[in-house]
């Protein structure tokens, strides 16, 4: 489901938190994906969902939004313009390999364990082109036991309702 | 100092020299961190989904309870989400680089100085912004680095964004902002959080990337070389 109230739910926005931009256009002066020379800007972004328009999956700040908050620290309103495009992302249910692995590992574990991260995603990074950093990445190996968690609240261990039941170790 | 310690994931795996830094240097400064018991993944940046965010990484304060309220949080990821879910401020989070000041700085046993070495101190995005949960003083590692006697380059791109989130989705993208920051900077690269180190470890050609803890672990005598 993509409605603009659904996203602003998801982003924790109110309503009223996105009437007041003013199209200052001061979020696409300092944004990151400038530097990626994509033509697209935040306000952009946020005029279309406002208008009720459908994001689509393919959009340059879906894709590529890092995250930087940039833009919602340069807001005057601080709108957390990185947190609405995950929502966007969320609603579109748009999770590559990497993205899943790592909330499977919190649905297991509770915490990232990185080799099963690594393992689930191996086909993307065999056929990525990953495997010449590996002489790079290996001061990251190392090899530890998974710890599992007690307990966690992600949708997932809730659903279930277990792991979330129990007490305070 | 007694203060709660939450190292998050990466500190357990790939980013081990970050939390083994951190626990030394605070051995060093007096401090005595102490694990926050059944602590979980504090949901970095992946979800979409605002409370459910908040609800993972307030687990954490949740179990910290009663037990810390002072808590040293080393990963620039959790250290945001942390801060985020302390809504109503009952704790004091912390980044390592918050510990520091010139005073204890001044006091530390130097063994070994860094003259003549140029370094570039980039904290990256999130212990600059949003304002709101960004560090106090944000020119803690240039102070570092000059207190014993390094000098500094690259100061326009020290918060510039390396897209170490980007490294497994669309490396090209990583690729591109870390070279950007990359040829804009001079000398070993000093950094503070796990997704800059992997991000300009990988497409830093010659050059060191260090945590800051590590410089400091060197000046003290403790690690032998950078
Ligand atoms: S957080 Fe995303 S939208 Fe905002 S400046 Fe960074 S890349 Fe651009
Ligand atoms: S900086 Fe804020 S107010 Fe200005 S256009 Fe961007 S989102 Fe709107």
């Amino acid at each position: 489901m993509q409605t603009t109230d659904h996203i602003m739910e998801l982003a924790g926005h109110r309503q009223e938190d996105f009437s007041v931009c003013m199209g200052c256009k001061v979020c696409a002066s300092v944004c990151t994906i400038n530097d990626l020379d994509i033509d697209m800007n935040p306000q952009e972004f946020l005029l279309k969902l406002f208008m009720g328009e459908e994001i689509k999956a393919d959009n340059p700040l879906v894709r590529y939004c890092t995250s930087c908050y940039r833009c919602a620290s340069a807001c005057p309103w601080q709108i957390r313009i990185p947190e609405v495009v995950r929502a966007v992302k969320e609603s579109l249910g748009i999770e590559a390999r990497f993205e899943k692995a790592f909330k499977k590992s919190l649905d297991i574990w509770g915490r990232v364990y990185e080799p099963f991260v690594v393992i689930m995603s191996a086909p993307d990074l065999l056929m990525g082109g990953y495997i010449k950093f590996l002489p790079k990445w290996m001061e990251y190996a190392g090899f530890h036991f998974p710890h599992k968690v007690k307990r966690i609240r992600t949708s997932h261990t809730l659903k279930k309702g277990s792991s979330s039941k129990e007490g305070r170790s | 100092m007694e203060y709660g310690y939450y190292p998050g994931c990466s500190l357990t795996g790939s980013a081990k020299k970050l939390d083994q830094g951190v626990r030394q240097v605070c051995k060093k400064l007096g401090h005595n961190l102490t694990e926050i018991p059944d602590w979980n993944c504090c949901g970095a940046l992946e979800y979409g989904d605002r409370n459910e965010l908040m609800s993972i990484s307030g687990e954490n304060l949740k179990k910290a309870e009663g037990i810390h309220k002072e808590i040293v949080v080393p990963c620039p990821a959790c250290y945001k989400n942390l801060k985020d879910a302390d809504s109503d401020k009952s704790f004091n989070i912390l980044s390592p680089l918050e510990l520091l000041n010139n005073e204890n700085l001044l006091k530390m046993e130097q063994k070994n100085d860094l003259k003549g070495q140029v370094f570039f101190p980039y904290y990256g995005c999130l212990l600059m912004r949003p304002e709101g949960s960004a560090i106090k003083n944000k020119n803690i590692m240039e102070d570092a680095i000059s207190t014993f006697g390094g000098d500094i380059d690259g100061e326009k791109m020290k918060d510039r964004c390396c897209g170490g989130n980007q490294l497994f989705l669309n490396k090209w993208v990583t690729e591109k902002l870390s070279n950007l920051i990359l040829t804009k900077s001079k000398g070993t690269i000093v950094v503070f959080c796990p997704f800059c180190h992997m991000a300009m470890k990988t497409f830093a050609e010659g050059r060191k990337v260090i945590y800051l803890t590590d410089l400091l672990l060197y000046v003290m005598g403790e690690n032998k070389s950078l």
